[in-house]
């Protein structure tokens, strides 16, 4: 009696489990078929039947041709613009990220509560209060509309979360760690680079995961302080979404969209297990 | 080579004064315990002797070199530590050579160390493994091989021993014993532990409240405590303190409703000292069963009445009263079983080793 109980109750959640994950994997599947879809059946045929022949020409044209704007090579030199902003923003942030949190835990001075608690306020920021005034800075540094400007701008507002992360992992390693170093001989970066960045693998997975999701996913930043040829792919897909020649082309626009997520879905998978143990080690513990 | 010379020391977060002018004058090659109860200074002092706290004001002077501003490092000083500090992520052999890289010895003389090191501490099969990988008494091990690799001046002992279980404890305790022996190297050790520090030391600095209470060997610090602090904070089980009423030097005990007189060796100070109450204080092994005594002119036999009988193996501890005040005696198991029946026993009161102390300061009172 109470195994099948046990069972109706487990068959209950499953099926409750199921039916959410198969919503939220709706929105891929329409995408995922209607890019394989050509034009003509997408206006003719149903939203969530398969495609009657896979095509994958919306895929090449969204790489390659498509328009955004006046403009017609599709989103490719968009994702290598991304690429070029993202990859030098996320290690420079990892790393002070580090560097910060390894001296707010482990080596704090007059004021480093302090100091830690104005990092924080950082992470409260909203994007449009820093708008103009950064837009006035970059100028001022002849970096407007650069590669350069971008990867600054998010370098500086990732180093509050990276700070938070590093710092709230490295609060938990004992101090006494630090103080037999000490006595051992070693010096602030030797105990830095040989006794806490090797214990440190999950917490960088965390802080890579969410600076590369959050400055390849950003918009606001991307639109204001890019200039034309300096655009990231989320610039280029909305752009792209919005240039219609001749009728909507639902395909191209569904292809490039899975094209602008793509890398933050590789991240995920690949690295994915690190993240939510990471994040529960440090905030746990911490 | 590790004598310590500590001169004034003073040490303050703020405005809390922590060491409050600490004198201490250690040989080389002793052992010394600093004991006391938690929040009494003794962890604090020891980080300053490591560096690892700058001082207020004082000097510290090891052999001929004052090191009161120099770095940790350049101090010639290895420390095990409580939670052991181990490197999580280095095996044992990098833990133990750590120190010796970062000191740039050659290579094959580190080798040669890391093994001589784990040959001593028997954990010569552990050297790969990962501190995660090891029981609690093995990374103890690590961490003292982690020390003695550098054949420093001087090992200082954070409270080794207390994360260990009560027989580990005991085993690790003769073997630092046992080291020390064959080292010979100056040893400072701080510990809560009164047993641990009566075992080890060869002299002891009692610590309360910044300063240090009494610094002598064990035996000193045992039977001729410098104030009532330290008579109650050493010895297990503790020392017994009954205020008695004086009658010119002796002092009165009420107990089973008979009242004695008692002589004390420092009688003669409580005449000078002109005072009508006094505590005695009374280690339990000096209230015993009648036992066949010489004419001491300390030995008083008196009616105890006993409220409760603790066997512990080779001895029996009994509670009763006297002057209404709690006291302990330590009798045979024989005597202790009798007693637990009958509840009523002569014992004999041994005040050949009583000590003084005066009501309101807690100070010695003594010729």
């Amino acid at each position: 009696m109470n195994n099948l109980q046990y069972q109706l109750g487990r068959s209950f959640i499953y099926s409750i489990l199921i039916g959410f994950a198969l919503l939220y994997l709706a929105p891929l599947y329409v995408m995922l078929i209607t890019s394989l879809k050509d034009v003509e059946e997408i206006r003719s045929g149903n939203l969530i039947a398969l495609p009657e022949s896979f095509n994958f020409s919306a895929w090449a044209k969204a790489w390659s041709s498509a328009c955004t704007g006046s403009d017609c090579q599709g989103l490719a030199p968009y994702f290598w613009n991304s690429m070029r902003i993202v990859i030098p923003a996320v290690l420079m942030s990892t790393v002070i990220g580090a560097c910060n949190g390894y001296v707010l835990a482990q080596w704090q001075f007059k004021g480093s509560n302090f100091l830690f608690g104005a990092l924080l306020f950082g992470c409260f920021i909203p994007f449009q209060v820093i708008l103009l005034p950064m837009a006035k800075l970059l100028a001022v540094l002849g970096l407007a509309n650069t590669v350069t400007g971008l990867v600054a701008v998010h370098v500086v507002y990732g180093i509050t979360f990276t700070t938070l992360f590093f710092r709230n992992y490295y609060i938990a390693i004992p101090s006494e760690l630090v103080r037999a170093a000490r006595l051992d001989g070693a010096g602030f970066f030797t105990i830095f680079w040989r006794i806490f960045l090797p214990m440190s693998t999950p917490i960088f997975v965390v802080t890579v995961i969410w600076q590369f999701t959050q400055i390849w996913n950003d918009f606001l930043f991307g639109v204001v302080y890019s200039g034309p040829g300096t655009q990231p792919i989320t610039v280029a897909l909305n752009n792209l979404v919005n240039t219609s020649i001749g009728g909507k082309q639902y395909n191209v626009d569904m292809a490039a969209a899975i094209i602008a997520a793509l890398p933050t879905l590789v991240v995920y998978i690949v690295a994915g297990k690190y993240f939510v143990r990471g994040l529960t080690a440090g905030a746990v513990k911490g | 080579m590790g004598a310590i010379n500590i001169q004034n020391l003073v040490k303050s977060y703020a405005d809390t004064e922590v060491l409050k002018g600490i004198n201490l004058a250690i040989n080389d090659g002793e052992f010394l315990i600093l004991v006391g109860p938690s929040g009494c200074g003794k962890s604090t002092l020891m980080n300053c002797i490591a560096g690892l706290e700058e001082v207020t004001s004082g000097n510290l002077i090891i052999d001929e070199d004052n090191v009161t501003d120099l770095n940790p490092k350049d101090r010639d000083i290895a420390m095990v530590f409580q939670s052991y500090a181990l490197y999580p992520t280095m095996t044992v052999a990098k833990n133990i050579s750590f120190g010796l890289e970062m000191r740039k010895y050659p290579k094959d003389s580190i080798e040669h160390t890391i093994q001589e090191v784990a040959k001593l501490l028997q954990i010569e099969h552990l050297l790969q493994r990962k501190p995660s990988q090891l029981s609690g008494g093995q990374r103890q091990r690590v961490a003292m091989g982690r020390a003695l690799a550098r054949s420093p001046r001087v090992f200082l002992f954070d409270e080794p021993l207390s994360n260990l279980d009560a027989k580990l404890r005991v085993e690790m305790r003769t073997e630092i014993k046992k080291l020390h022996k064959r080292l010979n190297t100056t040893i400072v050790y701080v510990t809560h532990d009164q047993v641990e520090a009566m075992t080890l030391a060869d002299r002891i600095a009692v610590m309360k409240d910044g300063y240090v209470q009494q610094f002598g060997t064990p035996y000193e610090i045992y039977n001729d405590p410098a104030n009532r602090f330290v008579a109650d904070f050493m010895g297990s089980p503790a020392m017994n303190f009954v205020e008695c009423v004086v009658i010119d030097d002796k002092l009165i005990i009420e107990s089973d409703g008979k009242s004695v007189q008692l002589n004390v060796p420092d009688g003669q100070a409580l005449i000078k000292a002109g005072i009508d109450t006094v505590i005695l204080g009374i280690r339990p092994e000096m209230i015993t069963e009648p036992k066949p005594h010489g004419n001491s002119g300390y030995i008083t036999e008196i009616p105890f009445t006993i409220d409760v009988t603790e066997p512990t193996g080779p001895d029996t501890l009994a509670f009763g009263t006297w002057n209404n005040q709690e006291v302990q005696a330590r009798l045979s198991p024989e005597a202790g079983a009798k007693a637990a029946q009958s509840n009523q026993l002569l014992v004999q009161i041994d005040t050949s080793k009583a000590v003084l102390f005066d009501p309101h300061t807690g100070k010695r009172i003594r010729t």
